[in-house]
């Protein structure tokens, strides 16, 4: 093949995508074709653009040329597109999953027929899977800034499909307005570059933070840092993410949770690791220290909320942290210059990214398939479905034991390339700094465990015991297009986990190109079987084989079923109930239930305001009714941002003094203006 | 200089400040009083071996005498006095202190980091055992801190006690084998004279207020 | 290749024989020191063997994942189990999985074990599997730095490793890290395998039961299955705290006498342990579910120390 076929297969999976946009539109009218057509040409365009990634990953190691999405005739404005093997491997994350999510959608959206219109739907979703891919893969600063704008754009526009509903409607617009506030951080960052090179593309930004000076750097580190975290979803930016990532349609929340808010960690990495240099340690200890934050309050969030996509949207935020503890790991070790570390936990964090990629998506599909059946987000009036969308249930647990980090999964395999990357650390440098790598290890267990905790509770109260309502209890499995998305996914997941020496491999131009190192030979030990952490006695961990082992050590209980159990019979009775006949729904276990005591060892973070009010005829000991209400508020919300609001609307009150109404103050501030400019002029 | 067992010796003293340390965190959350009484006398008993072991390995005899010193008072008589006193109060639980016990363990960690931090510069001048400086300056901190973390008096008088304890610490590790005789013998008997003022104006609080809660004694005002 | 299976298979019989006698022990000489005759030493084989001969009820409101939960625990358990180092350095399945592995293998034990508690919709099985989670959330913290704090010291992860670092020079045995992880460990222990202070592991009334409470609706071979896992892992983290913090009389060759003497340390030390295990559980009292942060929060701070101790006491 010659090299140009991966930027020949990604021109192809942008056509598609365009022609997904326009066949969605034209058939505006008729529903059926409108799915077809539109959710049918991004299942084409993302195999296009899966295969693209891997060819530019593989076999033509990172040396893929460039073209120009159109001649355009503004200097400085030039709308390049490049297949490096960073965005290779980012339009990879997003090529798998508008794949799957497509292949989901041509089930899911059947439940909009006759509802809202399919066609406008399907044109949002194709656009913004373009404009996605063009954020990866946009080589110059301009170009990147509109991709950017026009992914905003179109993920408001999902976010809003059903505006009908109030709750929607504020998801959106405050979605809108803090992208655009980290839009405005990075245009300011953009033009910091621009003063330092002299030019808008990316290769002339190519390690020019040497150049910069140190003020300058530090100060496109932060509106950098600002910029892409808003987008990501970092703590204290992330409040918007709870709020519309619930709202959309399910698959759309799938690509909004799944691969926008990898731009940001895009972002991220490719100005910290290409463009800025060697970065001076407090760089490192602050992403280190953002991540940690970020990972431990986005879990704890997590637990308390019962909203299952809500849950589920939290633990972005989690993720999102877990992923910039990597990173900020490997700018440590740029800083004491420990190039092969740097590159483990760089490839810990983008490992970490893709495998959050796939849970993350799979669990937003389950969660659909469930919102799709029982008509509601609301984990305390499901359960039971187990017995009634097995398959559906399978995934979604598929997808829980994943983001439990719990093996033989991938979200094991990238916590342990963490661990690993963060234990070793601890020997690179002297001074007190060094205490952080253990500590955020320790708060990285915490997290985990916390994670299943939140799951046991996401998966038992959803699908396990008893329905809890009328809609539960006559729930229907999902669509086969539906199952077969999430069967897509659960085979990544598989994959991802079972494989990992393998899948190292693609990353070795990406690495290359950003630390100069290529890890995967030495990450793997006796012949691709075990991962190992590049150290000659370093401990090393198989998931293949363990998975193997455990289906050997299935023969030990059957053997003594044969020696003693061979008469026994077993039979079906009732749940142990006190003796009290009837067990009813209402005496399991509810999911506030469960996380009680984690609401009540964390009371300090959580402030959590009950009220209680009872109705009473003779006396408040015999109360006719009694209404009990717990209510939690993000302390970030409560803490900074209605304080923010408050004084915003306060100082806008004052200036609104200015606009007085008459014609006369209008003209002496048109003629203040002038005189000052005459002025400063001089 | 070093005779070879010294090595020995620098790793017991070493197990037994860090023994010292822990004891101090026990306290920080330990509600019952006569458990505090008894864990203060175990960590007495640590110094008391810690300046032994020093006598021993380094042949400098008046540090003996501090052992013995350290051994009668603080081991047995102090700990009997406040035992005493503590049945004739019948009272032997201590309210809730002012930060919880999470928070509190936490803070004393950050000391514990504070102290080596402190104790840095320094570490070229001590001749014994490794870092016991940080050790004493962090006992001297936590002991404050339990200090005003604490509403009941006796609680407040061993906290005193273990800041004592430390600076003892300090004054083993930093200086030639200890201070002269009279600095150490004219530090603990003042020590002693006030505790054992301290009980008698305990019970004098107790019989006045019915309580031993310092928070009550709010009279002196201007 | 073939005396790696024969470790593998040895190891494993060892697991499943020594695991009920450790769990009889304890439950024996518990009720020795309360001044009670007690259960026989050699009492859990034989309630083993009669739960597995017995039929079992099984709720009408499970799913699949009740039936399966049983096998995943006890298959997760021994696999951990075959990870750590008994009798000789090296443990069968070491290139497989180190430290991290083995507590990811427990975790996910643990993940199913409350799922199957929450399955037959009792309220019982809720609230163990709720109080449960909690638990060992706050309790990985402190498990996570003790281990993290030998590892750092030994330089990997690798089990066989921490246990070879711990035989050498530098590890010494009254440095005070080790003191501080041990005892941070300890009350990990404590925490994980369901003992008093934490859990109480003979009761059977809502208020006081975690373990016991997710397993209530469990009956003939699955509860034989699930009570032996419990035992197993009780069994491995004892052994995880005997052979990496006093690495005494581990074998470093293949040969029957060498093996022989290891496997009398190895039930010396497990048994010193145990007693202890016992100590702690006769003198204390069970401690209120939401005192056992503290604990737990006191266990991270040990194991804190236990890390400030590496540089602290250079």
């Amino acid at each position: 093949m010659d090299s140009l076929s991966s930027v020949l297969l990604l021109k192809a999976a942008l056509c598609i995508y365009g022609v997904g946009i326009v066949g969605s539109l034209a058939a505006l009218r008729r529903e059926r074709i409108a799915n077809v057509v539109g959710f049918g040409s991004a299942t084409v365009a993302a195999v296009c653009g899966i295969l693209a990634a891997v060819l530019a990953l593989t076999v033509e190691q990172g040396l893929g040329g460039s073209f120009e999405l159109w001649p355009s005739l503004i200097p400085y404005v030039k709308l390049t597109v490049k297949l490096d093997p960073l965005s290779a491997f980012f339009v990879l994350i997003v090529s798998v999953l508008a794949l799957a999510v497509s292949i989901y959608s041509f089930g899911y959206v059947r439940g909009f027929y006759g509802r809202k219109n399919v066609g406008v739907l399907g044109a949002f979703y194709n656009a913004l899977l373009l404009a996605t891919t063009l954020v990866f893969t946009a080589s110059n600063a301009f170009f990147f800034l509109i991709a950017w704008e026009i992914m905003a754009l179109t993920a408001y526009c999902l976010i809003s499909f059903e505006h009908e509903k109030a709750e929607t409607r504020s998801g959106g617009v405050l979605f809108f307005i803090m992208s655009h506030i980290g839009t405005g951080c990075l245009i300011l960052g953009f033009l910091l570059l621009f003063q330092a090179s002299g030019d808008y593309s990316f290769d002339s930004f190519r390690a020019v933070g040497h150049t910069m000076s140190p003020a300058r750097r530090d100060a496109a580190f932060l509106l950098f840092l600002i910029g892409f975290g808003v987008k990501a979803g970092i703590v204290p930016l992330h409040i918007w993410l709870p709020m519309a990532h619930p709202v959309a349609p399910s698959n759309a929340s799938a690509l909004l949770s799944g691969v926008l808010i990898k731009t940001g960690i895009y972002g991220l990495t490719r100005v910290l690791f290409d463009f800025m240099g060697t970065p001076p340690n407090w760089w490192g200890v602050t992403v280190l220290t953002i991540g940690t934050i970020s990972a431990v309050l986005g879990v704890l969030y997590a637990l308390m909320e019962h909203d299952l996509k809500r849950l589920l949207a939290y633990h972005s935020i989690e993720n999102i942290g877990i992923i910039l503890m990597g990173l900020g790991a490997a700018l440590m070790f740029l800083h004491t210059n420990h190039p092969v570390l740097a590159t483990l936990a760089l490839i810990a964090g983008l490992y970490h990214t893709i495998n959050h990629g796939i849970f993350k998506a799979l669990l937003f599909l389950g969660a659909g398939a469930v919102l799709h059946s029982t008509h509601t987000r609301n984990m305390e009036e499901m359960g039971g479905l187990i017995k009634r969308m097995p398959k559906t249930a399978f995934c979604f647990l598929i997808g829980a034991v994943a983001i439990s980090a719990l093996p033989p999964l991938n979200g094991f395999i990238s916590e342990w390339l963490t661990y690993q990357s963060l234990l070793q650390g601890f020997g690179t440098t002297g001074s007190l700094v060094r205490l952080m790598f253990p500590l955020s290890g320790a708060m990285l267990a915490l997290t985990g465990a916390l994670a299943a905790a939140c799951f046991v509770k996401a998966f038992g109260v959803t699908f396990l015991a008893q329905p809890r309502s009328e809609h539960a209890a006559h729930a229907r499995e999902a669509s086969p297009t539906m199952i077969l998305g999430m069967g897509l996914f659960v085979a990544a997941c598989v994959f991802l986990g079972l494989f990992p020496t393998t899948f190292l491999t693609l990353f070795d131009p990406l690495t290359q190109q950003l630390t100069g190192q290529q890890l995967s030979a030495q990450l793997t030990v006796a012949n691709g079987l075990a991962l190992a952490n590049t150290q000659a006695q370093g401990g090393t961990v198989s998931t293949l084989s363990i998975a193997l082992m455990g289906i050997c050590l299935l023969p030990v209980p059957l053997v003594l079923w044969l020696f003693f159990g061979r008469h026994a019979r077993t039979r079906i009775g009732p749940t142990w109930d006190c003796g009290l006949r009837g067990l009813t729904p209402h005496m399991e276990y509810t999911a506030t239930g469960f996380s009680k005591p984690i609401r009540m060892i964390f009371k300090a973070l959580f402030r959590p305001r009950r009220e209680v009010q009872r109705e009473y005829d003779y006396s408040p000991y015999f109360a006719t009714t009694i209404r009990f209400e717990s209510h939690i508020e993000e302390a970030f919300v409560t803490s900074i941002y209605r304080p923010l609001n408050r004084a915003i609307l306060r100082l806008s009150r004052r200036m609104r003094a200015l606009q007085a109404g008459s014609i006369q103050a209008y003209l002496i501030y048109i003629f203040i203006t002038l005189l000052l400019l005459l002025m400063f002029a001089l | 200089m070093n005779p070879p067992q010294s090595e020995l010796a620098s790793q017991w003293i070493t197990l037994l400040a860090a023994g010292m340390l822990v004891i101090q965190l026990l306290m920080v959350v330990q509600g019952m009083l006569l458990a505090n009484i008894r864990l203060f006398a175990l960590q007495s008993l640590m110094l008391a071996a810690i300046a032994a072991i020093i006598a021993y390995f380094h042949n400098a005899t008046h540090v003996y005498w501090v052992a013995v010193l350290t051994l009668v008072g603080k081991v047995f008589f102090l700990p009997w006095l406040l035992n005493r006193l503590v049945r004739r109060i019948q009272i032997h639980q201590e309210i809730e202190p002012m930060l919880n016990s999470t928070a509190s363990m936490l803070l004393c960690g950050a000391f514990t980091l504070l102290g080596y931090i402190v104790a840095r510069p320094f570490t070229t001048l001590e001749r014994i055992g490794n870092n016991t400086l940080a050790i004493a300056i962090t006992l001297l901190l936590t002991g404050f801190f339990l200090m005003f973390n604490r509403r009941k008096a006796i609680t407040q008088v061993l906290a005193l006690l273990t800041v004592e304890n430390g600076v003892m610490l300090a004054a083993i590790a930093l200086t030639t084998y200890g201070m002269p005789l009279v600095v150490e013998l004219g530090i603990f008997f003042d020590v002693m004279v006030a505790v054992m003022v301290l009980g008698i104006l305990v019970y004098r609080i107790r019989e006045t207020f019915a309580s031993m809660d310092v928070s009550k004694l709010s009279q002196l005002k201007g | 290749m073939k005396s790696q299976l024969l470790a593998l298979i040895f190891q494993l019989l060892l697991l499943l024989a020594l695991a009920p006698l450790l769990s009889g022990c304890v439950k024996n000489w518990k009720s020795k020191l309360q001044n009670r005759r007690g259960p026989r030493v050699w009492q859990p084989y034989f309630d083993l063997a009669k739960f597995l001969c017995k039929d079992m009820v099984i709720s009408e409101h499970a799913s699949w994942i009740f039936r399966a939960m049983p096998y995943v625990l006890f298959i997760s358990t021994l696999l951990a189990g075959l990870m750590m180092p008994m009798l000789s350095a090296s443990a069968p399945l070491s290139l497989f999985g180190d430290a991290l592995a083995f507590v990811g293998l427990l975790a996910l034990g643990r993940f199913f074990l409350a799922l199957g508690g929450l399955d037959p919709a009792s309220a019982f099985g809720g609230m163990g599997s709720s109080r449960e989670m909690t638990i060992s959330a706050i309790a990985e913290p402190a498990l996570m730095l003790a281990i993290f704090t030998v590892a750092i010291a030994a330089g990997s992860t690798n089990l066989s490793q921490m246990l070879l670092a711990a035989q050498g020079p530098t590890w010494k045995l009254i440095n005070p890290a080790h003191v501080l992880a041990f005892a941070a460990l300890f009350i990990v222990l404590l925490a994980e395998t369901g003992r008093i202070p934490v859990d109480n592991p003979a009761t059977h009334l809502e208020l006081t039961m975690i373990h016991e409470a997710m397993i209530l609706e469990y009956s003939g071979r699955y509860l034989a299955l699930i009570e032996w896992s419990a035992s197993i892992k009780q069994l491995v983290l004892m052994a995880l705290l005997a052979n990496i913090f006093f690495p005494v009389g581990v074998a470093t060759d293949w040969t029957a006498s060498s093996l022989g003497l290891s496997l009398l340390w190895f039930l010396g030390k497990l048994f010193a342990l145990a007693a202890a295990v016992v100590l702690v559980e006769t003198t204390n009292a069970k401690l209120r579910l939401f005192r056992v942060p503290d604990l737990l929060s006191a266990a991270f701070i040990l194991a804190a120390l236990a890390l400030l101790s590496t540089f602290l006491f250079q």
